[in-house]
């Protein structure tokens, strides 16, 4: 199986926290978006510093995309399908 | 010896069909380079080299049609036969100069597409540079070796995104199997444009086939945007 690039992994991230609109924990997004530990670690640090991602309440650790992450999202979509049109 | 093919009651309107391919290419070129900006896929990159090849043998053509439009203009206002000559004679080599790297650059970003498709990138670029070279300087005296050449470009691109689709079933790579099979058409009607006809056939095959990469790179636009909807329901 072909290993997903560190650009790849931010995507399927995002796509995981998309699909569930009123927010998802840390740990579903590890097994839906077939993550380590360390690794969700490393990469929601790195969506938080971008704010591709925030917390829904202070109190509560559900984790929602927000509009920046949406276009982020929106335009790697697009790369991806190019890609895939062209055969890259 | 007759440079461009385009009937009177044409001009003007084939300088609109190649400002639009001109147009279309550049938005090619435009989104390639965006994302490769995001995902440092160097295919990407060429793909978008190869697409800016192409819009610049556009650019290339517009302005050496624009400038013939001109000399005729200026021709008929003044109305002597030796400053006629004189003027087609000055410009000459601008015109030879500008078809040159029209068919070299189109050439090249048709030579560079057909590879990317293929596992390895690297191939005999200096023989096939060499060819291209040959093929641009020949199509000054015998201006269907362009044609023919790009002909044959066409025909590989094609076949390799057939092998394409065969992998990603992806109805966007079937349209621009259909764009690039109606570039091939167009080419063998230039091959035959001494008669008027064949060439203002060409050029609408070649504006319909722009259409159809217009059409794609929405498709491909809306697909993105489609995808987030889907998440957000």
């Amino acid at each position: 199986m072909e290993r997903r690039s560190r650009i790849n992994i931010i995507y399927d991230i995002l796509r995981v926290i998309q699909e569930r609109v009123g927010g998802i924990k840390k740990t579903h997004i590890m097994y839906r978006a077939n993550l380590s530990h360390n690794q969700m670690k490393l990469y929601l640090a790195e969506l938080y510093k971008k704010r591709f991602i925030e917390n829904t309440d202070a109190d509560k650790p559900l984790i929602k995309i927000t509009k920046k992450g949406q276009d982020f999202f929106r335009q790697y979509a697009q790369v991806k399908e190019f890609e895939k049109t062209f055969g890259l | 010896m007759k440079i461009v093919f385009t009937p009177d009651w044409f001009l003007g309107h084939d300088v609109l069909i190649d400002v639009f391919s001109f147009v279309i290419l550049f938005l090619f070129f435009l989104f390639s380079i965006k994302s490769y900006k995001l995902n440092k896929n160097k295919r990407l990159l060429y793909l978008g080299i190869g697409f800016l090849l192409i819009a610049l043998a556009e650019l290339s053509i517009i302005l050496t049609k624009f400038a013939i439009f001109y000399d005729t203009t200026l021709t008929s206002s003044i109305g002597g036969l030796i400053i006629t000559y004189q003027v087609v004679s000055s410009v000459d080599i601008i015109y030879y100069l500008s078809f040159f790297f029209e068919r070299l650059f189109t050439l090249s970003g048709l030579y560079i597409i057909y590879r990317l498709p293929l596992k390895k990138l690297s191939g005999d670029f200096v023989l096939v540079s060499y060819f291209i070279i040959i093929a641009s300087v020949m199509c000054h005296n015998f201006y269907y070796i362009y044609h023919l050449t790009a002909l044959i470009f066409l025909g590989l691109i094609t076949r390799n995104y057939i092998k394409v689709y065969r992998k990603n079933k992806s109805a966007n790579t079937q349209i621009f199997i259909l764009a690039m099979s109606l570039l091939a058409i167009s080419q063998v009607m230039f091959v035959l444009s001494k008669v008027s006809y064949f060439y203002v056939t060409a050029q609408i095959i070649q504006l319909t086939s722009y259409i159809t990469l217009l059409i794609l790179i929405i498709k491909i636009t809306k697909n993105g945007k489609k995808k987030q909807d889907k998440h957000n329901l």
